[in-house]
């Protein structure tokens, strides 16, 4: 026959162990989480740069250089390539404004002079104020990274509205 | 109590004996825990819901610019990766050819305009977003083939084009030195 022992039960539960919480669902769902998140997950420092081609900004197409904007108001920078340069012995870059002598910027050894470039702009902005648009004009032979360099330092500078654009060429040699 | 008594609790052969507890075997998992958290954390800050994923590709040399264009909120995208030696179509991923096809092979350029504006066309009727092209190109691409695919994009009704690069405050500094150098 059973006996009723009242202090033996009272110590038994004083004897349990202490209760830890039960991680291994958080766990269960951490793990399901987290390899979702990678596949989603964007580490990289990718930039944009923006050209505008819609139709009320103005083009900036490769046709034609767009714009609605008056000619005295038009600045021009050409990115004159190697091809340019064996027909006419000169590469580098220009900046044709009306009314004004165009600048020219040898390339040093083959490398666009981008600190100049970056001077002529500085001069363009403090010159005409609110001038927003600007149009690029580049050669085939020059390499896509001069191109935005180019088109970098102009947005740097308060051009906005960078117009990209096709020269017509034609080297005779 | 008689003394008799508290003899017999004292005798060892009938002290009860307590049982101890049982080790709690296997790892200890809160340490794994609290990296797991600090990765979700780092995951959370840094997952895009964007439809539109940029990512860096590893075998392209991208330009450095201190400008950064913010892309259009309501913007359908089609992304363009331009290698030196393939090109790259669309959110699928299709295989163009190479970059000199563009200037010298008419139907190829025919065939990526058509492609161009079918997306164009798709981004603007399902989805009525404005249309950007993505273009992600290496930076010894030469332009010729860069101009091919705007005047392609811009003719088949793109309105924005973004070009991808690598945002580099100093570049210009940096150039300098090397120039000087």
């Amino acid at each position: 026959m059973a006996q009723y022992k009242p202090s033996e039960v009272r110590q038994a539960k004083g004897q349990t162990a202490p209760q830890e919480p039960n991680l291994v669902p958080i766990m269960n769902l951490f793990l399901t989480i987290i390899p979702f998140m990678l596949m989603f997950v964007v580490i990289s420092q990718v930039s944009l740069v923006a050209l505008n081609f819609s139709q009320g900004e103005g083009g900036g197409g490769s046709g034609g250089g767009g714009g609605g904007k008056a000619d005295q108001q038009k600045v021009e920078i050409h990115i004159l390539g190697k091809a340019y340069k064996a027909a006419n012995g000169f590469m580098g870059m220009e900046i044709r404004e009306p009314g004004i002598d165009t600048k020219q910027m040898a390339a040093i050894s083959d490398a666009y002079d981008f600190v100049a470039l970056d001077r002529v702009l500085k001069d363009v902005r403090s010159r005409k104020t609110s001038l927003t648009d600007i149009t690029v004009l580049v050669h085939p032979d020059v390499l896509y990274g001069d191109m935005i360099k180019t088109i970098d330092l102009c947005k740097d500078n308060g051009f906005t509205q960078v117009h990209y654009t096709r020269p017509k060429v034609s080297y005779y040699y | 109590m008689n003394i008799r008594d508290r003899l017999r609790s004292t005798d060892k052969s009938r002290r009860k004996v307590r049982r101890k507890f049982e080790d709690v075997k296997g790892l200890s998992i809160t340490s794994l825990l609290d990296v797991l958290t600090i990765i979700l954390v780092f995951l959370i800050k840094n997952v895009s819901t964007e439809s539109v994923k940029i990512s860096a590709e590893a075998n392209l040399m991208y330009p450095t610019t201190i400008t950064n264009d913010a892309l259009l909120a309501k913007a359908g995208t089609t992304p363009i990766k331009i290698f030196p030696d393939k090109i790259i179509v669309g959110t699928e991923g299709l295989q163009y050819g190479s970059p000199a096809e563009l200037n010298q092979n008419t139907e190829k350029r025919e065939q990526l305009f058509q492609y161009l504006k079918m997306e164009a066309q798709d981004i603007i009727r399902n989805e009525g977003m404005e249309t950007c092209l993505i273009v992600q190109a290496d930076n010894s691409i030469p332009c010729g083939y860069i101009t091919e695919i705007v005047d392609a994009a811009t003719s088949a009704g793109y309105s924005y084009i973004y070009f991808a690069t690598l945002e580099d405050a100093d570049w210009l500094q940096k150039y300098n030195v090397s120039t000087t150098q």
